[in-house]
């Protein structure tokens, strides 16, 4: 696999607003300007309900912002057609659905929907995506919905890798995971990333994934970004009062 | 048609049929069952109710003119979408634009080509033919209507994870919510499937057998069953489709995003 050529992606003032149940508006994320260097890992941390998952979905537009603007390589996403957009900028849910199916079925889905003729169990595209989630080849043939939820998560990953992506979006890619799997999927998402030089944003509350694979933090709570820094040693030195407090915080390992 | 074997029921007739319901009212008075209130008030309201609507049907077959015909299918038509639009909660975004037109191509094209190309009557708009016609058609395809567009938003919703994990993938808005459209669709046909199936075993249809009582060949309202039955699948299937068709795309946007806001009010 050639590695395709790596992508930065950056916010200006984007601002998102929610519906209230009411029919009111409430704005969820509040002028988040923010860049992911080309071929880093970039982590977005805070508390639940702060907005983290809102700002991924608007990276491949899931969502549409209601104010500001976004970019791959300096170019507005506004412009994309969506379809191709998620092409080259691929999004891991918290937990990945997994079709109705095999797994081998669940990595050519990609190709189905854009009509191109799916890779086989043995072609050097799947086989390549496996080694790099680290996914027998042996599990391509069983029912997707009965793997662990470790693996699901890494057919997740390997599924989103299989259309060569330029950025990959993960959203709290450790949440369903014990502490033992989510500390291997930090060192296969490492190598992913360095190895293929695919920029990552990720946002996760787990402090432990965010140590070990992050170059660059941001801290976001209530819908702004508070603090930035090098991955180490935003974690290592806090300055506002706010991370501290978060920090300080038991982690909530919510499922 | 053939009124050979007619019997013609007379007033005294009436009497003794209603009397069944005055004896099983006096048992349940003596026997302290209860519910003797209920049996009168209902049968009551079935005789002043049924009279009412023979007395209509009366002047409304005696209607010469195409357009009061068509005033009362409408008028059929706009019933059904009340009673679609007071049986489901969640509704699919403009429900009542959505549901309306497709009621109207399905039962509209069916009707005009089973009246056509079918049963063979003229003038076209005999509303001694059509009325009765299309208002099968018409009833069954509001069943079919109200199940294709609750499931379409039950499904929706259910399916949310696995309709943005597509989307996420690649998909299409349609692609993406194939697995809704093909329960909606086919939550809405089943009940006619089922009929079908069950036909002159399980049941003999309503139609048929009161043809029958009035006189009919057994074999010409067979035939006159089988065709209903077909126009009836037709124009459920067609509603349904047309319903799941347009509903879906009221979920998303134009760059093939959910959204349960979408074109709200």
């Amino acid at each position: 696999m050639v590695n395709p050529p790596v992508c930065s992606v950056q916010l200006t003032n984007v601002s998102y607003f929610g519906r209230r149940p009411d029919g009111g508006r409430v704005r969820l994320l509040d002028s988040v300007s923010f860049s992911a260097k080309a071929g880093e890992i970039t982590a977005i941390i805070g508390p639940s309900g702060g907005g983290k998952s809102t700002l991924i979905r608007l990276i491949n537009r899931l969502t549409e912002p209601g104010e500001g603007r976004i970019e791959l390589d300096g170019r507005d996403i506004a412009a994309f057609d969506p379809l191709e957009l998620r092409r080259l900028v691929a999004l891991v849910p918290q937990k990945p659905f997994m079709f109705d199916g095999t797994v081998l079925d669940n990595m050519q889905m990609p190709f189905r929907y854009r009509q191109m003729a799916p890779p086989g169990a043995d072609s050097v595209d799947v086989l390549d995506v496996l080694s790099l989630a680290k996914l027998d080849p042996e599990l391509l043939e069983r029912d997707a919905r009965s793997l662990s939820l470790g693996q699901q998560q890494r057919v997740g990953v390997a599924r989103a890798l299989i259309t060569k992506p330029q950025v990959i979006l993960l959203d709290e890619p450790t949440s369903a995971l014990d502490r033992r799997t989510s500390d291997e999927l930090a060192s296969t998402l490492r190598e992913i990333s360095h190895g293929k030089n695919i920029t990552m944003i990720m946002v996760t509350h787990d402090l432990r994934l965010t140590q070990k694979v992050a170059d660059y933090c941001f801290y976001l709570e209530a819908g702004r970004i508070l603090e930035e820094g090098r991955g180490a040693e935003l974690l290592a030195h806090p300055k506002t009062a706010a991370l501290k407090a978060f920090f300080a915080e038991p982690l909530d390992q919510e499922g | 048609m053939d009124n050979q074997g007619l019997v013609n029921l007379s007033l005294l007739d009436l009497l003794v049929a209603y009397g069944l319901v005055l004896l099983a009212v006096v048992l349940a008075r003596l026997k302290r069952i209860g519910q003797e209130g209920q049996m009168l008030w209902a049968s009551l309201r079935m005789v002043f109710q049924l009279l009412a609507v023979g007395y209509l049907l009366h002047f409304i077959f005696a209607v010469k003119s195409p357009l009061p015909v068509l005033a009362i299918l409408l008028l059929m038509g706009v019933f059904s979408l009340q009673v679609i639009g007071g049986r489901i909660k969640t509704k699919v975004p403009r429900f009542y634009r959505v549901v309306g037109v497709s009621l109207l191509i399905g039962c509209g094209s069916v009707t005009f080509l089973f009246c056509t190309l079918v049963v063979h009557y003229s003038p076209w708009y005999d509303p001694r033919y059509l009325i009765p016609l299309a208002g099968m058609i018409i009833g069954n395809s509001m069943n079919g209507a109200s199940l294709a567009a609750e499931r379409l938003g039950a499904e929706m919703r259910e399916r949310r994870e696995e309709i943005e994990t597509a989307l996420c993938l690649g998909a299409s808005a349609r692609q993406a919510s194939k697995p809704a459209l093909r329960n909606a669709f086919k939550a809405a046909i089943m009940p006619t499937v089922n009929t079908m199936a069950a036909m002159g075993i399980v049941s003999l249809p309503g139609m048929m057998t009161g043809q029958i009582l009035s006189g009919t060949e057994p074999m010409v309202a067979v035939r006159y069953q089988v065709t209903i039955m077909c126009a009836i699948t037709g124009a459920v299937a067609i509603t349904a489709y047309l319903i799941v068709l347009q509903g879906y795309r009221r979920y998303f946007t134009k760059a093939h995003q959910l959204d349960f806001d979408q074109g709200r009010g």
